[in-house]
């Protein structure tokens, strides 16, 4: 028997620092009046014109903060610099897990890096909302501390396609794209869908980037006579198509254009209204830009970061920040990493007021929001749109 | 002439830095045992540039498509074709050896100087365009993972077995090109670089001399490739770009052209700056610029030279030494 006692508290002693180690591990990066929170961005480097993504997501603290935190505690972001450069946001990953000790992740643009960090960040097990990143494999499969926090590539490519067939009659879509990954992270998705809808392309074309001129393009389209044209193109060269589409007496026959293409910049860029009057392309949020919905988050970014100057980017990551502070919320004053993961398992249909589709995560599902809305020109105005016809 | 006493400091100096080394995991964290893995890595990877352009004395600019070679090599072995990591290093850095051996093509027709730079320039972008274009191999721009694997029982994601292996590695392959570089063969290649047609002259054959020499470095770099895969566990074409290619070049000139002292000093120095600037973006390529510019004002013989003027013990002599 006293041999049994002992066994059972050496075991209890041996245990009990591992125990410990757990608890601490639930609080790190907690204090009684601040949440840190690891936020990695390209700021320098070629692509650093996406770390205005992170603007919105950061400016959004400083107002919960300005309106004294979630119960009691202060949002304090800790920014690293992954120059979109796997080595170096590997190197930023592990400074805001094992040095900064950080208690949770929030950002991330530049859909390679994020991937090269998912093993690391996985394994680490603090949670981690993607906040612009696209790729659908960074949250796919499942990693019970990743979650997306925006439109993936496959959201934003059913997106397309959905907008497509919305249009009554349509049977007959043609597909115009860059031979590149790019363009494929949104046709091939938009292509699964209308497969699923009964629609095959009528048509699938090559557009390289860098061309200046769509003639050949347009003229086997002319022969085809599509009812919609999903354009997975850059601006530059969507600009040239839609040109050389009127050119040809083609500019009635709608066409989808990806989120990297701006519908305001696409018309400047033609610099004729008839070219863009039928295209349409992926927004994310409620309402365009400069409208009566998105005013108060610019005015709250601008209070922040008062020279900050707004780009579609800016708003990007406001939405999913709003989820996390809710999710926080939710938990109480007694947070852990774990009470957190699961309260954000509990976010259903959050409505953010910016994004134009709700944020949803469940157990089985971490990539939050499944649409995005649509912009186009009704009556010479840049409108946002549910769905054909349709406006938010 | 170095005095025996300075031949065995010297020596014991070489595996007194490896084996103190082997302590480091004791005083680092995962980041700080992450940023010198990576030094360990661009040592092999400014070794394998600094005996073609430094040594060897040919302008060629293909250490970036070994280094790619190697890390696609690795990645798609590991992952496509199921071999463990661990084998795929010596297969890294033969494929980079090849590498080599197609880049010093050029040099054999007897391409020298800015044309030389610009095929070898044209070879790393030929080498990006096929990582990007051969999706179902190299995944495109999606670039390809390595997948998880154990060794002895503990995760190859853990910073501190990755040290242990590269550290192994990278002590090989510097003692290994050492030696080289003393040789009769390493005279040859240094006989090149100051007057091939007086080499060629004294029956030394030239042609055999810069082949070798691109495979030496080919292979250096390829196996440095292999552990860099390994490092970031997913490999991408934009990771061998020029970025990468000036990177290198930088901590050539920082640490001495044709020195290995300096490759190891210029690869140091220049993975652990841009950490020290985290807290300044934007910084790193101001101070990367200004760093570069005052050793080749003050130094043009790179750090390594000031250590050679601190202490004889840093002179690095490519002769057989009298016992």
């Amino acid at each position: 028997m006293i041999k049994l006692t002992s066994l059972l508290t050496a075991a209890t002693l041996v245990a009990a620092p591992a125990f410990a180690q757990d608890d601490a591990w639930e609080t790190q990066g907690l204090t009684d009046d601040a949440i840190t929170i690891g936020v990695m961005g390209p700021f320098s480097g070629n692509a650093s014109s996406y770390s205005k993504a992170l603007i919105g997501m950061m400016a959004y603290y400083e107002k919960v903060n300005a309106e004294g935190g979630v119960h009691g505690r202060k949002l304090v972001a800790v920014q690293e610099d992954t120059a979109c450069d796997s080595a170096k946001g590997l190197a930023a990953a592990k400074k805001l897990i094992s040095q900064d000790e950080v208690f949770m992740l929030q950002g991330n643009s530049c859909s390679g890096v994020a991937l090269a960090l998912r093993p690391t960040i996985e394994e680490a097990g603090l949670p981690w909302i993607v906040a612009h990143a696209v790729s659908d494999s960074i949250s796919t499969p499942l990693a019970e501390n990743i979650f997306h926090g925006v439109p993936t590539g496959s959201a934003n490519g059913h997106a397309m396609a959905a907008f497509v067939l919305s249009k009554p009659d349509t049977k007959n879509v043609a597909i115009i794209e860059h031979s590149n990954d790019w363009a494929h992270s949104y046709s091939n998705p938009a292509r699964d869908y209308l497969k699923e809808n009964g629609v095959d392309p009528s048509l699938e074309l090559t557009m390289e980037r860098g061309q200046t001129d769509a003639t050949a393009q347009v003229l086997k389209l002319r022969q085809e006579k599509p009812d919609f044209i999903i354009a997975a193109l850059y601006e530059a060269e969507t600009a040239i198509f839609l040109r050389d589409l009127k050119k040809y007496g083609m500019g009635d026959i709608p066409v989808m254009g990806t989120a990297g293409t701006d519908l305001e910049n696409t018309l400047k860029r033609t610099g004729d209204f008839e070219t863009v009057k039928n295209y349409y392309v992926i927004h994310s949020y409620v309402d365009n830009l400069d409208g009566e919905k998105m005013t108060p988050w610019a005015d709250m970014i601008h209070e922040y970061y008062p020279d900050e100057e707004l780009s579609t980017f800016s708003f990007v990551s406001i939405g999913s920040a709003e989820a996390l502070v809710s999710a926080l919320e939710a938990v109480g004053p007694d947070l852990t990493r774990s009470k957190l993961m699961a309260a954000l398992e509990e976010v259903r249909n959050f409505d953010t007021g910016i994004l134009s589709d709700p944020i949803t995560w469940t157990p089985e599902d971490h990539q939050g929001v499944k649409g995005s809305a649509v912009a186009g020109f009704v009556d010479g105005e840049p409108t946002v749109l549910k769905a054909w016809g349709q406006t938010y | 002439m170095p005095s025996s006493r300075q031949r065995s400091l010297r020596t014991w100096l070489f595996w007194a830095v490896p084996v103190l080394l082997l302590l480091t995991p004791l005083a680092t964290n995962a980041y700080t045992q992450f940023i010198i893995n990576g030094m360990l890595i661009s040592i092999l990877v400014t070794l394998g540039f600094t005996l073609v352009i430094g040594n060897l004395g040919q302008l060629a600019f293909a250490n970036t498509a070994f280094f790619g070679i190697g890390a696609y090599a690795s990645a798609i072995l590991s992952a496509k074709m199921g071999l463990p990591w661990i084998m795929t290093i010596p297969l890294a850095g033969a494929l980079g050896a090849l590498g080599g051996f197609l880049a010093s093509s050029a040099a054999l027709r007897g391409i020298r100087s800015y044309y030389l730079a610009i095929i070898t320039l044209a070879f790393g972008e030929l080498m990006r365009w096929a990582y990007l274009h051969t999706k179902p191999l190299t995944g495109g721009t999606d670039g390809l993972p390595l997948p998880r694997e154990t060794m002895f029982g503990i995760s190859l994601s853990d910073d501190t077995l990755k040290f242990y292996i590269f550290l192994a590695v990278t002590v090989v392959l510097v003692k290994a090109t050492l030696n080289l570089l003393r040789s009769r063969f390493g005279r040859a290649v240094m006989a090149v670089r100051e007057n091939e047609v007086a080499t060629a002259s004294l029956a030394i054959p030239t042609a055999r001399v810069i082949l070798t020499t691109f495979i030496w470095s080919g292979f250096v770099v390829g196996c440095a490739g292999a552990l860099f895969a390994r490092h970031v566990g997913h490999v991408f074409p934009e990771s061998f770009g020029m970025l990468h290619l000036i990177a290198s070049f930088a901590m050539v000139l920082v640490g001495g052209l044709g020195s290995v002292l300096g490759a190891v000093l210029g690869a140091v120095i220049l993975t652990a700056l841009p950490e020290y600037l985290r807290a300044f973006p934007g910084m790193e390529e101001l101070f990367f610029g200004l760093i570069v510019a005052a050793v080749l004002v003050a130094m043009p013989m790179g750090l390594a030279s000031l250590l050679r003027r601190l202490s004889p013990i840093f002179v690095e002599r490519y002769y057989r030494e009298e016992s």
